[in-house]
């Protein structure tokens, strides 16, 4: 949904990440291949796998939403560019909102 | 204020039916998302950083109790207990669940309330002065032809895919408080002896190409209103450019034509139309909209209140606020309140279930069942007598909503930034939180007296910040925030686009650069009756620059 998504190499660690349909909510992608909220079980791939996991995550059209790439280091935590964005996508807001104001 | 006819409530039932069959075929995968994303943006739903985001409509933003007890509930039940009052006058629920937002759509629908077309390429919520009816300086209430527009440009077939998004804003009076010069159509209410007409302004915006309208003609009589916006609505649905999303709106058109050819074009439009095609808006039908307008009957009252004034003489806290949240109201011995949204260290434009459910209790009680929503994202209570304001003072201080920061430089408009905007490039909310703790002391704004701070989190400009005193904007410098500061710009009737003053300053110096340009301010005014943006006008803005960028 970003309006300009970098363009990652190959061999740059990436997690695969989206909305859930239903409800919106943030997920990320796990080892097994299945969808979380849980930010502490991105799994990190690279190169043609991670290409495949995408393209197959893009079929999965009805349980999440706009499936993108979003770099990370080799051990899964937010890096690159869009570091400060995928961090608050990752941690919420960094201002107290709603009931927790 | 208005209400639906059958017509209106079919219509907006139909669509709410719609909508729930569309979300149902998204949620089984029938509808993919790039099919189903001009949908969801037609019925005002976006997708937002962490969730989804239900805008809905506050036709220029009139509100009344029971729509304000509505939205609390959709707040609760859907969201996260709050609502974002945006510039557009209309409230943002973050959080919303996709497969809810039919739900919440029924509920809406409940009260009259609807999220049509607050998103898309078709003609958005017209906005209007939160003082309109009540203010002296207006000749005639704006919102009965706020309303005909809105009829008129709900579901408009010929309108439904312009080039780009089209706002219109609508004033009667002297002192522009809904920023005309900055939509794309903006119109001033004038009499010709008898004759009501509107000043007709085109091709204002923000954005990342920021213009002030041009003036397209000066007096357009109320009867051919319609038929006017329609000639400039084809000239734009014919001419606007659609190959470049950047290029659409009607401010790069007028641009590249030039005012004068424009106009010429319009004239012609308007000219060429046949008697057939006028719209010819029955005289009755005027009245009949008019009359939902109607003014409360107001008792009689002295100019002044002896509880009034024993309330400021006993109370300094109370005395503060009167002197800042309250504005002249047409009839002796009543007010206009406004309510502000922006505590110190607070979110601007944010506000709780609870306190929406209290702001409505107090209008019902006291404020004839009106409440309004401003473009710079506070409530306004627009009738309330004088007699009153003690007891509403103590009920909004318990509830948290007695901030006395009107007009001055905490009552900023901030959009929400990359907290939660997928556009942003940078946070706004934090840093204008940060800008409010340096000027948290309420004596100390006062000295300031009136300026507009306006901080955006992307050249989007959903925080008006080309049109602040002091404009923020956030960008991203290889994943970093930075903040370009801008100086001198104004959204009222002498608007102005502000100035860039050069590079863009980290967050963490945004605050302390900012207290010693307002310092350099009080050092240079001629007194404490020269404004910030008038001693600028009068000083030019090296002194402030040279200020912004000192080192303490």
């Amino acid at each position: 949904m970003s309006s300009v998504r970098p363009k990652l190499k190959p061999e740059t660690p990436k997690s695969i990440t989206a909305w859930e349909t239903p409800t919106g909510r943030t997920v990320w992608m796990d080892a097994d291949g299945n969808w979380t909220p849980d930010a502490s079980r991105i799994a990190v791939f690279t190169g043609d796998d991670a290409e495949t996991r995408l393209a197959n995550a893009i079929r999965q059209e009805a349980a999440v939403t706009d499936p993108y790439f979003m770099e990370v280091t080799e051990t899964g935590a937010v890096a690159g560019r869009e570091t400060l964005r995928e961090t608050i996508r990752v941690n919420g807001p960094t201002v107290a909102y709603g009931e927790t104001v | 204020m208005y209400r639906y006819d059958e017509f209106d409530e079919q219509m907006v039932r139909e669509r709410v039916a719609q909508f729930r069959g569309q979300v149902n075929r998204r949620l089984s995968g029938e509808l993919l998302e790039d099919e189903f994303k001009p949908l969801r943006l037609q019925n005002g739903v976006y997708l937002q950083l962490h969730s989804y985001m239900l805008r809905t409509a506050i036709p220029y933003g009139q509100l009344s109790p029971r729509k304000l007890r509505q939205l609390a509930r959709v707040a609760r039940t859907f969201s996260k207990g709050y609502g974002h009052f945006t510039t557009r006058q209309n409230i943002q629920f973050h959080w919303v669940a996709l497969k809810d937002v039919p739900a919440a759509l029924d509920l809406l629908a409940d009260v009259e309330m609807h999220s049509i077309q607050t998103s898309g390429n078709c003609i958005r919520n017209t906005s209007s002065d939160h003082f309109a009816g009540a203010a002296r300086d207006g000749i005639r209430d704006p919102r009965p032809w706020c309303e005909i527009i809105r009829q008129w440009s709900t579901f408009h077939p010929e309108f439904a895919f312009l080039p780009r998004k089209f706002k219109i804003a609508v004033t009667a009076a002297e002192t522009d408080r809904v920023a005309i010069r900055v939509h794309d159509i903006g119109l001033h209410m004038r009499l010709r002896g008898d004759v009501l007409g509107f000043e007709v302004h085109v091709g204002g915006g923000l954005g990342r190409t920021p213009v002030i309208a041009s003036l397209v003609n000066e007096f357009v009589p109320e009867d051919c209103l319609l038929d006017y916006l329609e000639a400039i609505m084809r000239v734009y649905n014919l001419h606007g450019r659609r190959d470049n999303k950047f290029k659409a709106r009607i401010k790069i058109l007028v641009t590249e034509l030039g005012p004068e050819e424009f106009t010429r074009q319009v004239e012609a439009e308007y000219a060429a139309q046949r008697p057939n095609e006028k719209i010819d808006l029955p005289r009755a039908e005027i009245d009949r909209i008019h009359a939902y307008f109607k003014l409360p009957d107001f008792a009689e009252k002295p100019e002044t209140s002896a509880v009034f004034e024993a309330a400021k003489a006993a109370d300094a806290g109370f005395a503060r606020w009167a002197k800042n949240n309250l504005h002249p109201h047409i009839m002796p011995g009543y007010t206009s309140v406004t309510i502000s949204l922006k505590p110190v260290g607070g979110t601007t434009g944010d506000m709780n279930a609870d306190q929406m459910e209290k702001a409505a209790d107090l209008s019902e009680t006291y404020g004839f069942d009106d409440v309004r929503v401003t473009h710079t994202q506070n409530l306004v209570l627009p009738h309330v007598a004088l007699d009153d304001l003690p007891t509403i003072y103590a009920e909004l201080v318990a509830a948290g909503l007695a901030t006395p920061n009107e007009g001055l430089i905490t009552d900023m408009v901030v959009c929400p930034g990359l907290d939660f905007c997928t556009l942003a490039n940078a946070r706004s909310i934090p840093v204008g939180q940060a800008v409010q703790q340096v000027f948290a002391d309420p004596d100390y704004q006062e000295d300031i007296g009136r300026l507009h701070v306006n901080i955006s989190g992307c050249i989007n400009a959903c925080g008006h910040h080309h049109v602040g005193h002091i404009g923020i904007l956030g960008v991203d410098k290889k994943g970093e925030e930075f903040y370009q500061i801008s100086f001198g710009g104004r959204a009222d009737e002498k608007a102005v686009i502000g100035t860039i003053t050069g590079p863009g300053l980290r967050s963490e110096e945004v605050p302390g650069a900012l207290k010693r340009v307002i310092d350099t301010y009080r050092s240079l005014r001629t007194s404490k009756d020269e404004l910030f943006i008038d001693t600028l006008t009068r000083l030019g803005h090296d002194p402030f620059k040279e200020a912004l960028y000192a080192t303490d």
